[in-house]
């Protein structure tokens, strides 16, 4: 577990994006419209009801991201009673011996902490042209938190998973209107077996708040949010995956590349697992004007579970690249911080793009690839700056 | 409507018995390097009921007294004036807000498939309103439509206790 020390430790890196940008913070955030949201610090509303805030990219500057700046994604109403003392976990299905957890009992399990790059599939979405219908997320549906508690796995083997068990299904405490259809998911098993599979109580050194999914949820490491199941009350073995709206026809992809606008079969989709490779700009802010001197682009890459490789700058629209620096906190599933000290040699318009490669050899691509939810959006990142 | 807001209400972080989150909160805002980013909360009090509501509540609240910048926007937002706001109003605003509508940009299409589905979820929209309602929806929120432009939210102070 962290102490808060070591946790301002890890944001100490913070200081340095701050001070490498310090006129872009003044001027960063439009004088728009603000609502009143207890806790939620500078984020955009996309949705009170259900509660749906994203990050604005120019706080992707800490390695950690603060919990009041972190993405909340919600598809249904957050549960409007949580009582630490009375919740329940139960573990049943395709299992010897069914289980119920309490937080206590969780507690008492080892803990184990795994820093995670936390990004809902549909992160990008109004990017894409031919628009599609869901939350329209900018770029800030993303966060990097150390998620803390018993590994899945763990809980699983002291419940005896049957060799029929191939999948594990997540209930939270979510409450459905209407006659919408419960936010039930699956995870195959060898996943849920991962030992960086967690049953996260934690976040950051300290209990999950309830936007998070208080008092347990799941933490997929390196796998879209949707995999995540907040609020958690059941985790039940499957012989299969689960067949639930959001396993089939949502959080799929095609299996071939389509044209926007196309209409794809069920048959021709899998399911969305683990992030793409990906990299944001976190400064200078798009649309931005800066006066001539040092320039810092930086931002941050992820790419799932896979390992971030490299990351290129361009400052002439694409037709040149050259290395960014990557800075030093790392961990399995959580992105890299990177900056690149830039002078433009005159002034003008700027166009700045970012590009991650990742350790599999998936670079992101020039153009969005398009998917008729708008899901894994990860084309090169740009912002359009003035120098005078 | 009311029901809505005071569920939203209740379902607050401070409604939890969870007091170490809050320790969490004003943590981790007291730690972010960047914890008030340009933000001016104006002095600008919307007199409809259910802000008045909200400030009667959010003053029971445990962080009234931190709550002293009353927000410019209202929480919720409207859907637009038309024949059918009412009925979509109705329709659409008992399970989610109108923010979630406002941000879309749809071809007709589009929209008669998210009307039909959402009325298999239990949207009450009567036959006869179908069409009226995937008109009204498709010709305020085509994609030909200026972006929306979400608010912020100004509550790492009142939620944090910085």
């Amino acid at each position: 577990m962290n102490s808060r020390r070591s946790f301002l430790k890890q944001i100490s890196g913070a200081a340095f994006a701050a001070a490498a940008a310090p006129s872009i913070l003044a001027w960063a955030l439009p004088q728009g419209q603000s609502v009143e949201f207890p806790g939620e610090d500078g984020m955009i509303l996309r949705s009170f009801r259900f509660v749906d805030l994203e990050s604005p990219v120019e706080y992707f500057n800490t390695w950690l991201t603060p919990v009041p700046h972190f993405f909340v994604r919600n598809h249904m109403h957050e549960p409007s009673e949580l009582d630490a003392h009375d919740w329940r976990l139960s573990l049943g299905g395709e299992v010897d011996k069914p289980l119920t957890l309490s937080l206590a009992d969780l507690s008492k399990i080892e803990t184990h902490s795994v820093v995670n790059t936390l990004e809902c599939a549909g992160n990008g979405r109004s990017l894409h042209r031919h628009q599609v219908p869901g939350i329209q997320w900018g770029k800030g549906a993303v966060g990097t938190a150390r998620f803390s508690g018993p590994r899945l796995g763990d809980v699983l083997q002291r419940a005896g998973v049957k060799p029929t068990g191939k999948h594990v299904m997540f209930r939270g405490l979510d409450e459905v209107p209407g006659k919408v259809p419960p936010f039930i998911r699956s995870i195959p098993i060898e996943k849920a077996l991962d030992a960086d599979t967690l049953i996260a109580t934690h976040m950051n050194g300290f209990p999950l708040t309830k936007h998070h999914g208080f008092p347990a949820r799941a933490l997929v490491p390196g796998w879209i949010g949707a995999a995540s199941c907040k609020w958690l009350t059941e985790i039940k073995v499957l012989e299969a995956e689960f067949v639930g709206n959001f396993m089939s026809p949502a959080y799929r992809l095609p299996n071939q590349p389509v044209q926007p606008g196309d209409a794809v079969k069920p048959e021709d989709t899998h399911p969305v697992t683990a992030l793409n490779v990906k990299s944001v700009i976190a400064g200078p802010a798009d649309g931005s004007s800066l006066s001539a001197g040092k320039v810092s682009v930086h931002g941050a890459a992820w790419a799932g579970e896979a390992d971030i490789a490299r990351v290129e700058i361009s400052t002439d629209a694409g037709a040149t690249w050259n290395p960014a620096k990557l800075r030093q906190e790392q961990a399995h599933y959580a992105w890299r911080l990177w900056t690149y000290d830039w002078k433009p040699g005159k002034s003008g318009d700027y166009t700045i793009l970012s590009r991650a490669t990742d350790s599999q050899g998936r670079t992101q691509p020039s153009a969005p690839v398009w998917n008729p939810s708008g899901y894994l959006y990860n084309a090169v990142d740009q912002v359009k700056i003035h120098v005078s | 409507m009311f029901r809505n807001l005071f569920r939203d209400l209740f379902s607050a972080p401070e409604k939890l018995k969870m007091r170490s989150n809050v320790e969490e909160r004003r943590f981790s805002a007291a730690s972010s390097p960047i914890h008030d980013p340009g933000f001016s909360p104006r002095d600008h009090i919307c007199c409809s009921g259910i802000f008045l509501v909200l400030l009667v509540l959010t003053a029971a609240s445990p962080f009234s007294a931190q709550a002293q910048q009353p927000s410019r926007a209202s929480v919720t937002a409207d859907l637009p004036a038309g024949p059918m706001q009412a009925k979509a109003t109705t329709a659409c605003l008992e399970c989610h807000e109108a923010r979630i509508i406002l941000q879309q940009r749809l071809s007709k299409a589009a929209w008669t498939k998210e009307v039909d589905k959402m009325t298999k979820w239990g949207a009450v929209v009567d036959p006869t309103d179908r069409d009226a309602l995937i008109e009204y929806l498709s010709t305020n929120f085509s994609p030909d439509k200026p972006a929306y432009a979400p608010p912020r939210t100004s509550g790492g102070k009142t939620g944090s206790g910085r």
